[in-house]
């Protein structure tokens, strides 16, 4: 139904059949290493750091974040931002490239996909905490009250962003837990153990792999990617909108929605060069996740990348050419110099500077610069939020609003608690769930390798 | 005929795709009526060979509009009918709307989408799966032949000899095979 001619060699090393399975499913059935023991209660701290820091949010108020009357927003709205971006990567790896009919898609998805349930659920946690009375939360939800009953204000960005998110992480959730209902059968009827046999047979909800099963699988991957793909793009003009309908001088622009979308898209996929390049080396995945692909996203990574310098150009040149003083002095007296040049400079170097040694074929061959330089775009994408949100807050129409912003230790807590979230979650995943789509894979194996693929 | 009914059936097991497609091919074309096979991973070939076709993507469409009208509908109740609030002069039944109705046509279209898909394909959690073969959600092709009533001894000697003579590397019986 869905097949298309590839160029090129996307399993490297003669895998037969038998080999992808055993490869991929030796993870879940072997003891955990002691770096992954390491690492979790690792994570698991910098959660409990989180869990304090959310208690004292919750318990004395937001007056313990080092938020005032202007800048109103601070790290709460810069990491909602920031998770959210790096949350599309998972819709863009296993979505676009799903309907654009990209093979090489396959052996990176399912860690995508991953990545942006578990970075959704930890951009949802900050509007959820930055309301301040937790409780009151389902406040934002239209029911039947009895207050009126007077409903909730369908017009406003903030209320289209609990709509938005909330159905993104249910169709990403979906997603991915559809993708991998073959592989849970596969590990039910190749594992040792009892106890696993019974686990996975459960989860795997009694899928067999006949032929009709498999067309309407596939019908209903597309079904699922299509509808979300549009999901994609609405979010994060969403998210872009709940600073562009405002009227601060940097805000106010028609550039948010795209800007955002692509400034989201460029974080995710570094976030997944990242992992997958952690991934390839710690599990010795190389032969799945090759050179190939690396230099495919970091070709992607090179092209968004002057997308991005094209939008703070733009933002620049606007500021310039519009007229308007307060536009002028937030970018020109408040970005590019006075209290925040930092970030700004951050913001340039990391995302639109430094992914354009992305041109040169021996940076993008070279897996440890590739690896450094993905750190940087998500710095970079962390910078770029700080200096939209803080910048034009602390600095507004009125002088005497003016001043300065400084995160307390409770705001850092929030932010290291739902990195250990995601780290905690992201290496559940590595344990318990096959990384790589196994079935996909397979689909993949016969038109793009020349080896044998059958166990003889 | 569902999965449940009892039948018995005969199976073929293939290792190699290029094998178990030509038998699939020859079996059809002899006029021996296939009715299921099992594959590790979705094959488009086996789909032509069979003449499956599926109608889930209109059913997609249908559900989409559903979600639209139902988000409509209560859109304009609640902001229309129930409790009008003007905001800064703005009409009731505003253009903004249609964000909401975007996100919420997404939303019903994948749970309906979803919901249909287990259904119709009758799987769900804990179901417990009946495999013909051990190697099918690994590197195993099967195809299954129904045992008709009216098949008598010599027909299914004939097909587990063609099974074998099509390449197949093990030839069984197993009863309750689902046919969907």
């Amino acid at each position: 139904m869905y097949n298309t001619k590839v160029r090129g060699v996307l399993v490297e090393g003669n895998k037969s059949y038998a080999d992808i399975t055993r490869d991929i499913i030796e993870p879940i059935e072997s003891k955990v290493p002691d770096w992954w023991k390491y690492a979790f209660i690792i994570s698991i701290g910098a959660l409990l750091f989180g869990v304090w820091a959310s208690y004292i949010t919750i318990s004395e108020g937001i007056g313990t974040w080092g938020l005032n009357n202007s800048v109103a927003w601070g790290w709460g709205i810069i990491n909602f931002v920031w998770w959210i971006g790096i949350g599309h990567a998972g819709t863009a790896f296993s979505i676009f490239l799903l309907i654009v009919r990209q093979k090489w898609r396959t052996s990176i998805n399912r860690a995508a996909e991953a990545m942006t349930v578990f970075a959704v659920l930890c951009a949802g946690l900050f509007p959820l905490i930055h309301m301040g009375r937790i409780w009151m939360a389902f406040y934002i939800m239209p029911y039947p009250n009895t207050r009126g009953p007077i409903w909730v204000n369908f017009n406003s960005p903030l209320f289209w962003d609990v709509v938005a998110i909330s159905t993104y992480l249910m169709a990403s959730a979906v997603f991915w837990y559809v993708g991998m209902i073959p592989d849970f059968a596969t590990i039910r009827d190749k594992t040792a153990s009892k106890i696993r046999k019974a686990i996975y047979g459960f989860l795997s909800f009694g899928w067999v792999g006949s032929a009709r099963g498999w067309l309407r699988f596939e019908a209903l991957a597309m079904i699922l990617g299509g509808l979300t793909a549009p999901l994609v793009i609405s979010v994060h003009s969403i998210v872009a909108m709940d600073f562009a309908t405002s009227v601060m001088p940097g805000w106010h622009t028609t550039v948010f929605p795209p800007y955002f979308v692509i400034g989201a898209i460029f974080s995710g996929f570094s976030m997944v060069l990242t992992l997958m390049i952690i991934i390839r080396t710690v599990y010795k995945y190389q032969s799945y996740v090759t050179d190939s692909h690396i230099n495919a996203i970091a070709k992607i990574l090179v092209f968004i990348s002057l997308i991005m310098g094209t939008a703070y150009s733009t933002e620049i040149f606007i500021a310039w050419y519009s007229g308007s003083e307060y536009e002028y002095y937030t970018f020109f007296n408040n970005r590019i110099s006075g209290d925040y040049t930092i970030a700004f400079y951050g913001m340039i170097i990391c995302n639109a500077i430094i992914p354009q040694l992305f041109w040169f074929k021996k940076i993008r061959k070279n897996i440890i610069l590739v690896f450094i330089i993905s750190l940087f775009v998500n710095l970079g994408m962390w910078f770029e939020r700080y200096v939209i949100v803080v910048t034009s807050l602390s600095k507004d129409y009125l002088p005497s609003n003016w001043s300065t912003y400084t995160p307390t230790v409770v705001e850092i807590g929030v932010y290291v608690g739902t990195l250990g979230l995601f780290i905690c979650g992201v290496l559940l995943f590595l344990k318990f769930i096959p990384m790589i789509a196994i079935h996909e894979v397979k689909g993949i194996l016969k038109p793009t390798s020349n080896g044998r693929y059958h166990k003889k | 005929m569902v999965g449940t009914i009892k039948n018995n059936n005969i199976f073929g097991v293939f290792d190699d795709e290029d094998v178990f497609l030509s038998a699939m091919r020859s079996m059809e074309e002899t006029g021996i009526r296939i009715k299921n096979v099992f594959t590790p991973y979705p094959i488009p070939e086996v789909f032509r060979i069979m003449g499956l076709k599926t109608r889930m993507p209109y059913a997609a469409f249908i559900y989409a509009t559903i979600g639209v009208i139902l988000t409509y509908a209560f859109l304009y109740w609640t902001s229309v009918i129930d409790y009008p609030v003007i905001i800064g002069g703005k009409p009731t039944n505003t253009l903004s709307f249609v964000i909401i109705l975007f996100v919420m046509t997404i939303n019903i279209g994948i749970v309906m989408s979803l919901v249909t898909f287990f259904i119709i394909q009758k799987l769900g959690p804990g179901k417990s799966a009946r495999i013909v073969h051990k190697g099918i959600t690994d590197d195993k092709y099967v195809i299954v032949i129904e045992k008709t009533k009216e098949m008598s001894k010599e027909d299914s000697q004939r097909i587990n000899y063609t099974l074998f003579e099509y390449g197949a590397i093990e030839v069984g019986e197993k009863e309750h095979v689902e046919n969907i």
